[in-house]
């Protein structure tokens, strides 16, 4: 009998609670939109014109432990960066995209100061923008790979300086190539073709050089064909040709698995030597071999963003080719990771990437990114994490960087064997 | 006098008559004309982010939106002004074709409608939506609610459902001003039935001939004292081709 008093009175006790928190829910909710509509904008929040001049300043100051040498090495560098777009007719535009890098204490083999002069050409759309011609230094970029990109043909050399292992952050620093580039545009695709000549003979070690070496010394071409098939699958296909070489062929596509999926593989296949034997200069015949990136990024409702990538290079070393380097030829690895570094080629024959953002990770302009490179074949990690704070113009940030594996590994090699270093940047 | 009588009575039955023949559908569409102009546009958006009362965020958009010979609908072209990190930035919608371009890096990123980049306001949000063509609509009823200036509105109260699969939320209550078709309030709700966010439209002035809400108070359905003010701001008439609403075109946007 108490037991069922009890239970009728647990009822009526749990009733009495639902009948008031349905009656004051409302009310909490109408309270909370009349405190939302008392809300007004400070004038600060004019509107403002876009923008055609974009400036930013960027100090860094860290420490790097070292794996060959018992002193921890300082790091500093502060870097201009500045690009402006001029409208000079209707349909007539200048663009003009610098950067210059100041690193104290200076880079083994570099200047003190290295300026990269990234961008720097004329484009002209008339027929309403369907049609375009570019002419000048320009940075042509292909591929939806986030941490390596089979059909980014005009990457090799592009770097002068490598401030950051960030995908994202690094093609910020490269250079472009001089070239002629026509682009034709209708509903659902394009058609683009580039023509990069060459003009001068080697790569400059010289701050302030142009260094069209790098990215002009050979004759180049390439054309691009990109589809839309349907609003949530496109691709693009790449045929590029360079002076004394056959050709390359590319293809990549992106996809809309569901709300919060995207897939995305970029492919290409080319007959040329393999990357050791660029690395030593040695006369070896072609090859025939394939590079892919094939991955997946994934957004929860709470703005994590996680992508993972695998990646082939059939033209790298495989594992046993790289372990037998090691005891052999110690020398000719470093030749060989330096060289990667310069074509911004896998040094692995087969590697992972996982690459997340979490924005807003507890405080509302604080944005955490991760990155994690993993070498398939010797198992070597780099590891690369920073925190960063946004003001209305000011960014702080800290990164820590941590290359992991036995010493004749890919990363295990590497003379750096951790980096912590703070950044600052302004935006003018 | 007694003619002058009958025409208004007559003038009267006739509007009540309009009014009362105007389907869910029709009051709808009639609303999303007052929110868009039916024509291509741009817009300057500014977005004004609060937390519990305080100013925490400001950013600044151009929105290029073009109707779509298909459907009808918008694709929105939409440029980053301010803060200056993200100054030049794109992204294009074209329903669930969503691109992120950034002319520093040269990445054209595909994106997937759950990524954000604007904070509490939603890539959708932002671009320029007709309700009527992704949504099926049935009059729920009319009542008196409280408009953006605080003000008592008689409504008709819409219930939408999602028509379309790639729309931003799954059902949508919307009040409309019973006099003039006015979007007053919407409830924005996703497929679990949770509220994603309440908005309100206001301060309606007449742009590209129209009356239209030139500020959008964005409540956070989870949390309420996360508020996002959008205030829409030289409006302009726009022509641009479909060939520019595509990844492709995105390194080479030049807005005059």
């Amino acid at each position: 009998m108490r037991q069922k008093l009890k239970t009728v009175r647990t009822s009526i006790t749990c009733s009495f609670l639902f009948a008031v928190l349905a009656q004051v829910m409302p009310a909490y909710a109408a309270d909370a939109d009349a405190d939302a509509l008392k809300l007004e904008s400070t004038p600060s929040t004019e509107p403002q014109a876009p923008q055609d001049t974009k400036i930013f300043v960027e100090g860094a100051v860290g420490s790097a432990a070292q794996r060959y040498l018992p002193n921890n090495r300082d790091i500093g560098r502060i870097s201009l960066d500045f690009s402006h777009s001029a409208r000079l007719a209707p349909g007539l535009r200048a663009v003009i995209s610098d950067r210059i890098d100041h690193h104290a204490p200076k880079l083994l083999g570099a200047d003190s100061t290295v300026n990269s002069l990234r961008e720097a050409y004329v484009s002209w759309q008339p027929d309403g923008g369907n049609t375009m011609l570019e002419f000048g230094r320009i940075n042509l970029r292909y591929g939806p790979g986030v941490g390596y990109n089979p059909t980014d043909f005009f990457r090799d050399g592009s770097l002068r300086t490598a401030t950051t292992v960030n995908p994202f952050e690094l093609r910020e620093n490269r250079l472009g190539s001089v070239m002629l580039r026509a682009q034709r545009l209708w509903t659902d695709g394009s058609l683009s073709v580039a023509y990069s000549p060459k003009l001068a003979e080697q790569p400059s070690a010289d701050g302030w050089n142009l260094d069209l070496g790098s990215t002009n010394n050979r004759d180049r071409a390439l054309i691009a064909l990109g589809t839309q098939f349907s609003s949530s699958v496109s691709s693009q296909l790449l045929l590029y040709q360079e002076a004394g070489a056959s050709p390359t062929l590319g293809a990549s596509l992106t996809a809309l698995l569901s709300d919060a999926a995207v897939a995305h593989v970029e492919w290409s296949n080319g007959s040329e030597p393999d990357l050791l034997s660029r690395a030593l200069s040695l006369p070896a015949a072609t090859v025939n071999r394939n590079r892919v990136a094939a991955g997946l990024t994934y957004t929860t409702p709470g703005k994590l963003s996680i992508t993972a990538e695998y990646q082939y290079n059939g033209f790298a070393l495989s594992q046993s080719d790289w372990a037998n380097l090691g005891v052999t030829a110690p020398a000719a690895q470093f030749a060989y990771l330096q060289e990667a570094q310069r074509r911004q080629e896998l040094v692995a024959r087969e590697a992972f990437l996982i690459y997340l953002t979490q924005k807003s990770l507890g405080l509302k302009n604080l944005d955490f990114t991760a990155l994690l490179r993993v070498n398939a074949g010797d198992k070597s990690q780099l590891v690369w994490a920073e925190l960063r704070h946004h003001w209305s113009k000011f960014d702080l940030a800290l990164q820590i960087q941590q290359h992991i594996g036995n010493p004749n590994s890919e990363f295990g090699l590497l003379p750096d064997r951790s980096v912590v270093q703070v950044l600052g940047t302004y935006y003018f | 006098m007694k003619s002058a009588i009958c025409g208004l009575v007559f003038s009267i039955f006739t509007v009540c008559g309009a009014s009362a023949a105007q389907s869910a559908e029709e009051i709808l569409a009639a609303s999303d004309a007052i929110r868009n102009p039916g024509k291509s546009f741009s817009v300057t958006v500014t977005l004004t982010e609060f937390q519990s009362g305080k100013q925490v965020d400001t950013s600044t958009l151009t929105s290029y939106a073009r109707t779509q010979q298909q459907g009808g609908q918008f694709a929105s072209l939409i440029r980053f002004v301010l803060p200056a990190r993200d100054a030049g930035k794109l992204m294009l919608k074209n329903g669930n074709d969503m691109w992120f371009y950034d002319p520093t890096n040269k990445a054209s990123v595909r994106l997937s409608p759950q990524q954000r980049l604007l904070g509490q306001a939603s890539n959708g949000d932002v671009a320029t939506v007709n309700l009527a063509k992704d949504y099926k609509a049935t009059l729920v009823g009319t009542e008196e609610v409280q408009d953006g200036d605080r003000r008592t509105r008689k409504a008709h109260k819409l219930a939408l459902v999602a028509a379309a699969p790639d729309v931003t939320y799954a059902t949508i209550e919307m009040w409309i001003d019973v006099e003039n078709n006015r979007p007053i309030k919407g409830r924005f709700f996703a497929e679990s039935s949770r509220l994603l966010k309440t908005v309100y439209y206001r301060r309606f002035q007449p742009q590209l001939g129209a009356e239209r809400p030139t500020e959008s108070v964005i409540i956070d359905g989870l949390n309420p004292q996360s508020v996002t003010l959008m205030r829409f701001s030289d409006y302009a008439a726009r022509t641009f081709p479909d060939t520019w609403l595509q990844r492709d075109y995105l390194p080479r946007f030049q807005p005059e």
